[in-house]
C-alpha cells in the first residue's frame, strides 16, 4: 500500500516537470455539451418565459416591460379561474377513476385462472396506442348521430347522449377516454406490488381472525399503498398537464366547458399571440405543479412502509 | 386452555403421503414438542392443528371441538412462525392488538391486554416502533406478545428459534418455557433441534418420515430410547452405535471388540442374532485399564473433552467430563458403564 502510494507520488512530481501547470487538468470540456443542451432546452427557455412574463408582448407588436400586469391580468380573469377549476375536476377524476379501476383489474389479474396471461395482454393495449389516433377514435364513438356508444345505449333502451357535445358531460367524457388509455398503467403497478406482497402477514392474519375483506382492508391495502402512491403521482402529472386528447377532441369546447389551463394557455399564446400573458399562466402553472409534487412526495413518505427498512 | 387430541390424522400432497395414521394426546396446559428430521412432517402437522392445511383423513379436536373442518380463525389457537409474520406496516402496537381489533373488542380493553403482554415480555418501550426497526429477537417477542393478546385455547410455535443467533436462541428458549410456565396454555412447539426439545418439552413426539417414533417424556427418550432412530436423534453428541452379537455372555462387535452387558440382558433371550450396541459418548469413561483405543479426533471445550476413538477398528466417540490430558495420536484406556447401554435388534431396529 505505502509503496504504490509513493509511486504515484513520484510520477505526479515527474509530470509537473515536465509539464508546466499552464496544462494542468481541465475537466470543464466534458462537461460543456452537456451544460450546453440544458441551457439551451431548460434554463434558456424557463428564464425567457420568466422574462417574456413580466412583459406585454403580443406577436407583430412592440414588446413593452409590464412588471407584474400579468399577474395582476390572471388574478381577475373569470376565464383563467374557471380553466383552473376544469383542470382540477379533469385531474381528480383521470387519477380517481384508473386508480379504481387499475386496482380492481389488478386484484382479478393477481388471481389464476385459465386464459390469465392472454387476457392481460389484451388489458393493456390501449397504453399502447397513439393518444392523437385515440381521440380521433373516440370522437367518432361519441358521435351523437353516428356513434357506436348511442347506438349500444339504444339497445338498453337509454336516450343518446351528447357526450362531448355538451357543457356538462364533455369532461366526463374525457375522462372517459383517459380511463380507458391509462387504467392498464395502474393495473400493471399494483399487479407488481402484488406480487412483490410477503406471503407470511396473511397467514398470521387467518390465524388472528381475518376474513378475505379484513385481510384486503387491512393487509393488502395498507400494503400496497407504496405502489397505488407511485400510480398516483404517474397519473396526476400525466392527468394535469393532458393535452393532446382534449386538443383534439373539443379543443377546449363547447365554449370553453373543459378548457384546462393547457388549452388556454396554448390558445392565449399561439392562437391570440398574446406570448406575455401565456408566459405568465405558464409561470403560474408551474407554481402549481411543484406544490403538487411537494404534496404528493409528503403523502408518499408516509405511506411507505417498506422504504423505512433500511432508515 | 384446552387438550388437543390427534386421532389417525393423515395427509396426503397428490400421491404422496407426507403423514400416515398419527394419533397423539396433548393433556390440557402441557408443553409438546414435535421433533424430527427436515421433511418429517411435523410442521405439516402443526399446520394442520393450525387450520393453515387441510386434513386428508383423522381427526382434530381441540379441548370437546371437532375443529378439523374449521377455517383458522375459529379454532382460537395462536401461532409464532419461524419468521416471526409480522404486519410489516404495523407498530408493535397495532400488531399485538390486531386479532382483538377484528374482533371488535373495545379499544381500551385492547390496550390494556396489549400493555400487559408486553410486560411480560419486556416490550414496553418498542409499542410505537414497526418491526423493521426491531433486532430479530425483538421480533420474535412481539409474535409471541401477538399469541399471548389472545389468550387462546392453544400456542403452536413453528421452529420460533431457527432465524436467531446461537446466544440469542438460548435467552428466549428459556423465555418461551417461562412464559408458558407462567400462562400455562397448552402449547405445541415444533423443532428439529434435539436441544431444544429436551430443555422445554413436558413431553416430545419424535417424528420421522410422518410416523411417530416414540412419544415421551425428554428424559424417557434419553434413558430408554424405542429404536435406534430415537436412540440415535436425541442426544448430542449423538449415541455410538456398534454392530454385532452376544456371544458367551459379551457382546463381540463385527470387528472383534468386546464390550460389556447390562445385567438385564439374558443372553439366552438375545443370542445369535445380529444386534446392535448402543452407548452414548458421556457413558463411556477414561480409566487405568479397559479398552485400548487411538485418539483419532480430540476437541476439548474446557467443560468436557470430545474425542473419537478407534478401538481395534470401531470408531467410538467419547465424552469426558473429567480432563485428561489426550492429544491426537494418543492412546487412551475407557471402561463403559454396562448400566447404560441399550441394545436394539438389528433387523426391526426396536430396542430389546
Amino acid at each position: 500500500m505505502a509503496s504504490v502510494s509513493i509511486e504515484t507520488a513520484r510520477t505526479e512530481t515527474g509530470n509537473k516537470r515536465s509539464k508546466p501547470s499552464r496544462l494542468a487538468p481541465n475537466y470543464w470540456p466534458f462537461v460543456v455539451p452537456a451544460l450546453i443542451v440544458i441551457g439551451a432546452v431548460i434554463v434558456f427557455p424557463w428564464v425567457f418565459t420568466l422574462w417574456m412574463s413580466v412583459n406585454s408582448w403580443t406577436l407583430g407588436q412592440e414588446q413593452t416591460f409590464a412588471g407584474l400586469d400579468n399577474y395582476i391580468r390572471l388574478a381577475t380573469d373569470f376565464r383563467f379561474w374557471e380553466s383552473l377549476w376544469h383542470t382540477l375536476i379533469f385531474t381528480v377524476l383521470a387519477v380517481v377513476a384508473p386508480l379504481f379501476l387499475g386496482t380492481l383489474a389488478a386484484l382479478i389479474f393477481d388471481a389464476q385462472f385459465p386464459g390469465r396471461g392472454f387476457l392481460r395482454g389484451v388489458f393493456v393495449m390501449p397504453m399502447m396506442a397513439t393518444p392523437v389516433a385515440i381521440a380521433l377514435v373516440w370522437t367518432m364513438m361519441y358521435h351523437p348521430q353516428l356513434g357506436v356508444l348511442n347506438y349500444l345505449l339504444s339497445l338498453v333502451g337509454i336516450g343518446p347522449q351528447e357526450w362531448i357535445y355538451n357543457r356538462y358531460s364533455v369532461i366526463p367524457s374525457l375522462v372517459l377516454v383517459e380511463t380507458w388509455q391509462w387504467t392498464p398503467l395502474i393495473m400493471l403497478i399494483v399487479l407488481g406490488g402484488l406480487a412483490a406482497l410477503p406471503r407470511e402477514p396473511y397467514e398470521s392474519a387467518e390465524i388472528d381472525g381475518a376474513n378475505a375483506w379484513q385481510k384486503f382492508r387491512y393487509l393488502t391495502l395498507p400494503m400496497i399503498a407504496p405502489f397505488l402512491m407511485i400510480g398516483v403521482i404517474i397519473r396526476s402529472i400525466d392527468a394535469i398537464k393532458s393535452f393532446d386528447i382534449i386538443y383534439a377532441m373539443t379543443q377546449g369546447g363547447p365554449g370553453t366547458a373543459s378548457e384546462t389551463i393547457n388549452i388556454y394557455l396554448y390558445n392565449t399564446a399561439f392562437a391570440y399571440y398574446d406570448i406575455g400573458y401565456g408566459s405568465a399562466m405558464a409561470v403560474v402553472f408551474f407554481v402549481i405543479i411543484v406544490a403538487l409534487s411537494f404534496l404528493l412526495m409528503m403523502v408518499r413518505a408516509r405511506t411507505n412502509w417498506s422504504d423505512m427498512e433500511t432508515r | 386452555m384446552a387438550t388437543v387430541t390427534l386421532h389417525n390424522i393423515q395427509k396426503r400432497f397428490g400421491a404422496v403421503n407426507v403423514i400416515q395414521d398419527l394419533s397423539v394426546d396433548i393433556a390440557d396446559g402441557e408443553f409438546v414438542v414435535l421433533v424430527g428430521p427436515s421433511g418429517c412432517g411435523k410442521s405439516t402437522l402443526l399446520r394442520m392443528v393450525a387450520g393453515l392445511e387441510e386434513v386428508s383423513g383423522g381427526e382434530i379436536r381441540i379441548g370437546a371441538r371437532e375443529v378439523s373442518n374449521l377455517p383458522a380463525r375459529d379454532r382460537d389457537i395462536a401461532m409464532v412462525f419461524q419468521n416471526y409474520a409480522l404486519y410489516p406496516h404495523m407498530t408493535v402496537e397495532d400488531n399485538m392488538g390486531f386479532a382483538l381489533k377484528l374482533k371488535r373488542a373495545n379499544p381500551a380493553d385492547t390496550a390494556e391486554r396489549v400493555k400487559k403482554a408486553a410486560a411480560i415480555l419486556g416490550l414496553e418501550n418498542l409499542l410505537q416502533r414497526y418491526p423493521r426497526q426491531l433486532s430479530g429477537g425483538q421480533r420474535q417477542r412481539v409474535a409471541m406478545g401477538r399469541a399471548i393478546v389472545r389468550n387462546p385455547q392453544v400456542f403452536l410455535f413453528d421452529e420460533p428459534l431457527s432465524n436467531l443467533d446461537a446466544k440469542l436462541r438460548v435467552v428466549m428458549r428459556s423465555e418461551i418455557k417461562a412464559m408458558h410456565q407462567r400462562i400455562g396454555t397448552t402449547t405445541i412447539y415444533v423443532t428439529h433441534d434435539q436441544i431444544e426439545a429436551m430443555t422445554m418439552a413436558d413431553k416430545i413426539v419424535v417424528l420421522h418420515d410422518g410416523n411417530i417414533e416414540q412419544v415421551g417424556a425428554p428424559l424417557e427418550l434419553y434413558d430408554r430410547p424405542a429404536n435406534l432412530f430415537v436412540a440415535g436423534f436425541i442426544g448430542s453428541p449423538a449415541m455410538n452405535f456398534l454392530d454385532g452379537k452376544i456371544e458367551e455372555g459379551v457382546f463381540r462387535t463385527e470387528k472383534g471388540l468386546i464390550l460389556p452387558l447390562p445385567a438385564e440382558v439374558s443372553p439366552a433371550k438375545a443370542g445369535g442374532r445380529p444386534l446392535v450396541y448402543g452407548i452414548r459418548p458421556e457413558h463411556i469413561r477414561a480409566s487405568d485399564q479397559g479398552i485400548q483405543g487411538r485418539a483419532a479426533i480430540v476437541e476439548g471445550t474446557g467443560s468436557e473433552i470430545f474425542a473419537k476413538l478407534d478401538c481395534g477398528g470401531e470408531q467410538l466417540s467419547c465424552l469426558f467430563r473429567k480432563r485428561i490430558d489426550v492429544r491426537f495420536g494418543d492412546t487412551v484406556s475407557i471402561s463403559i458403564d454396562a448400566k447404560q447401554v441399550h441394545l436394539f435388534d438389528k433387523a426391526t431396529g426396536h430396542r430389546l
